[in-house]
Formats: C-alpha cells, structure tokens, sequence
C-alpha cells in the first residue's frame, strides 16, 4: 500500500450555522482547498448522517461537487452514524493507498440546529435498535446514563470527575476560536455552588446538562495525498500512518461486561499495530466525549491508561493541555461541539493542526504523533485514526 | 393470552438471544426457537430520562436493563420508587409508546 498524506485542511465554527448543508460542506473544503494550492481532487467522499431527515438533502456529495464545481470528479456520501467522519477519511485512504487516486477530499458535514432539540435527540436516537430499545424512548443520554451508574459503581467515577471532563474541555475551547462553547465553567458553577443545581440539572441520571455534548451544525474537511503529491506542496508533512475500525452488539444490554467498550479497544489496537506505534508514543488524542464518562473510558480502552485508572490520570492532570498526554485539546465534542457527521473529521483536523505546530494558544509542544477515537452508535462502530508528522 | 417477550433460542447451543439476529452470536448456527422470556430477574442498571420524546407524556422516564432468570437480558422501562442495582424485578407487557394511533408493547419492569 501507499503511503497517505494529509495536505490541506479547513474547517467552519461548530455552532449554529444559518446556511444550507451543502455551504457548511463547501466553505471547510474551500479553505482546505487553498491550504494546499490545489484546485482539483480526483474524488470527494462526504460525511453526513442527518441530512435526509433533518435538511430534506440526500446525496450531499453530489451536491458539494456541484457547488465546488468539481465535475466530472467522483463523489460519494458517507453514513456510517457519529463515526462517519472518521470512516470517510478510511474511504479516502484506501482510495489513496491502493492506488487508484492521488488527491482526495474528505469533508464532514451536518447541520442539526435546524431542527429543535428534541428533534435532535430523537433523530439520534434512530441508531439505536428500534424494537429492543427505540420503543421504550431510550436515546443515547440515556444509554449513556446507564452505563455511567454501572461505571461509577464498578470503577469509584464521581460526579465530580465528570465535572472535571467538562471544566477541562471548556477550558480548551477558550482557546479554539472554532469550537462551538465559549463558556468557562467551575466546580462551583456546576457542582458544589448555591446555584448549581440549576446551572447543571439533570438529563439522564447520573448524568448532568453539563456532561452532554451540545447540538452544533459544522463542518470539516482534510485534502488526502500521495507521497508524490505531497512532496510537492509546501505544508508540514503529516502522514495518515493508522486506521482501525472495530464493531460490537447492536444493543447495550447484550455486551457481556456493559462497561467495556470493546469495540474502542479492538479499534485503537487495530490502529496502533498498522502505524506501528504504541499507546504511550501518544502525544495528543482527539476522544469522543458526547458524554463526559466516554473520555474517561475510552482513555483506558485505547490503552492510554489501566481500566478504571482514567478518572485518576484525569485527576491529576495528566489528561489537560499541560499535562503529559492532553487530551481534546480542540474542545472535545463536549465544547467543540458535535455535528454528528463532521465529528470524525473535525477530530483529524485538530491534530493536523497541533502536528502542524500551528494550533496557537492550545498547542501543544513537539507534537510528533496524534491520535483520534470516533465514537459511532454507544459504541458499536468506532474508528480510529493516528497521524505522524515527518 | 398472556402476552411475553419472544426470545430467540438457538437450536445448537441454547443460546437465548434478544432481540433475535439471523445467525447466532456464539456458534453462526441459523436456527432458533421462539421462546416466551421469563418474568423474573435483576435489575443491572437504570436511569431517570428528563424531557424525553414527544410520544411519552411524563416529564422523567424511567429506563432500565435488566438480567431475566434465564441469563437473557432486557431494555426496558421501569416503575420502581426507588431502584437500586441488583434488585429483583418483575417484568410485565405493557403499552410502552404511543405515536398518534400506534401502540407499541414493550417491557416494564416492577419490584419483585
Ligand atoms: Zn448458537
């Protein structure tokens, strides 16, 4: 195989975009587009999961080619739930690797805020099964909120390790002008204050308002390469060195041990073992925090620390922008945002970026290898990636 | 006629599966009998939902998993006062949801 180049990167604010889907597509892929100097791709793959449900938009590759005018390039959408970011940039790899193209864009894209929350969160909650679940109005919070009581109960993870999730990745996002929450927040705000009860009520016990993702519309897009394209364009040279993809039961109740994620950890092996690195050459790790609790666990499933010792590293700040392995240091999804679709690839941009040394104010210094968890359904199809930078 | 949730029981190697899958997840046999769930069973874990769906007129519901007494487990909603992990259950078919004229029946688990 190939080896594969990330050349050009773009992204928009994760937030609330008053545009149509196809613009919140197209503006990330311009930019990435000029990142490079190139104007033509041989393909484009698209990410999306909402489009035909919540924008009245199917075959939104089709239409990015159209508003790009990008013709005759190929073109395909890419639904694969919350991990389709991350499982577009596999398409764009393979396509680059095996040799049949030598310029691909992957751009992530979703716009949620169009419909209201409920909405939202019930257009989400398709990915769940729909006779032994759906029907009895479970959605990932609440799936989310079970596995959290089991987790606490087995492991001794606090409400206030999930706040400690929260401060962290809001505090990360101050300082990325692209993440959708710009609120810092406190212990005292959201646990242990007069009025945080109301600040941070409860959603899906125990979970809190501020241990939920927001709904964000955003977009995001990376330019893949070959090495022979990728000598030519005056960028840092970051290398696309792994990908792993694992899957597990369709519903939560059937995993043998509810509070693994054994999808995350076959994943991340799978990954290691093809860039031929080791958890602990980790330099910076975009996770996926839709729920506070998933950082923790999925901090421990890639291997980064011992099952049930992830509240801990977190605790002693191992985990923040300063700390030995920071972790979301774009935000997260939690304040970053979460544009379902986008996530995946807006995960690789905020490495790209820190591999690049260009990620301001939240750099983090000699970041050589990055690494990337895209979570999709509670955990039954993860992808994940890592970059090195050359 | 009492009405149960079906389990799937694999032919070859007793395997109960729920909800039912074309091939077993043990032994890839493609066979399966239908079996009638048992009532009986732990509570694993729960949580109280707020704001949920629009089909649910209550403002906190109430979800559970549950392991029945055959090892099988299930989702399910839960009317319990005060639930605690590892507390015996009883489930009981009841209407679940309700979207305009469609009723969908599901599990709901009780104290035992
Ligand atoms: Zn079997």
């Amino acid at each position: 195989m190939r080896d594969v180049y990330v050349i050009g990167t773009g992204i928009t604010k994760f937030s609330r975009l008053e545009y149509p889907l196809v613009e919140i597509a197209a503006y990330p892929a311009i930019m990435a587009m000029k990142d490079c100097g190139l104007s033509k791709v041989d393909h484009v793959y698209v990410a999306n999961m909402g489009g035909s449900r919540l924008n009245h938009q199917t075959s939104l590759a089709s239409a990015l080619i159209d508003h790009l005018s990008l013709y005759p390039s190929g073109a395909d959408s890419i639904e694969n739930g919350p991990a389709s970011g991350a499982s577009a940039i596999k398409e764009g790899y393979q396509a680059i690797a095996s040799g049949m193209h030598d310029v691909v864009m992957v751009v992530g894209a979703e716009r949620m805020r169009e419909a209201n929350n409920l909405e939202a969160t019930d257009f989400v909650a398709s990915l769940a099964h729909p006779l032994a679940e759906q029907i009895y109005g479970v959605t990932l919070p609440s799936l989310a909120g079970m596995f959290t009581r089991l987790y606490m109960k087995k492991y001794g993870v606090t409400s206030r390790h999930l706040a400690m999730v929260a401060i962290k990745n809001h505090t990360n996002a101050l300082k990325n002008p692209f993440a959708h929450l710009h609120a810092p927040i406190t212990m005292d705000g959201i646990m242990d204050g007069p009025d945080a009860m109301n600040n941070n009520p409860m959603i899906a016990d125990p979970l809190r308002f501020f241990d939920m993702c927001p709904v964000s519309d955003g977009g995001a897009c990376i330019i893949l390469a070959s090495a022979e394209v990728a000598k030519k364009i005056k960028r840092p040279k970051i290398r696309l060195a792994g990908i792993g993809q694992a899957t597990d039961t369709h519903c939560v109740h059937e995993r043998e041990d509810p509070t693994d994620l054994l999808a995350v950890k076959e994943a991340a092996r799978r990954c290691f073992q093809m860039a031929k690195i080791k958890p602990k050459d980790v330099d910076v790790a975009e996770l996926h925090d839709a729920f506070t609790i998933l950082e923790i666990v999925e901090s421990e499933e890639v291997g980064f620390f011992k099952k049930g010792e992830g509240h801990l590293a977190l605790e002693s700040g191992y985990t923040a922008l300063n700390g030995k392995l920071p972790i979301n240091t774009s935000g997260g999804l939690k304040a970053k945002g979460h544009p379902v679709g986008a996530t995946g690839v807006g995960q690789a941009h905020e490495i790209v970026t820190q591999l690049r040394g260009e990620a301001g104010e939240r750099q983090v210094k000699n970041a050589k290898t990055g690494f990337t968890c895209n979570f999709g359904g509670f955990g039954n199809n993860v992808v994940t990636l890592t970059f090195v930078k050359e | 006629m009492k009405k149960s949730i079906l389990g799937y029981k694999c032919k070859k190697c007793a395997t109960i599966h729920y909800p039912n899958r074309a091939i077993c997840r043990k032994c890839r046999n493609e066979e399966f009998d239908v079996v009638s769930l048992p009532e009986d069973g732990k509570l694993l874990t729960f949580t109280h939902l707020h704001n949920p769906s629009g089909d649910f007129e209550v403002a906190i519901l109430d979800l559970g998993i549950v392991e029945l007494s055959n090892g099988c487990r299930l989702t399910g909603q839960m009317k319990i006062e005060k639930p605690v992990i590892g507390m015996k259950i009883k489930s009981q078919i009841e209407v679940v949801r309700q979207s305009g004229y469609k009723k969908f029946y599901g599990a709901v688990f009780y104290k035992a």
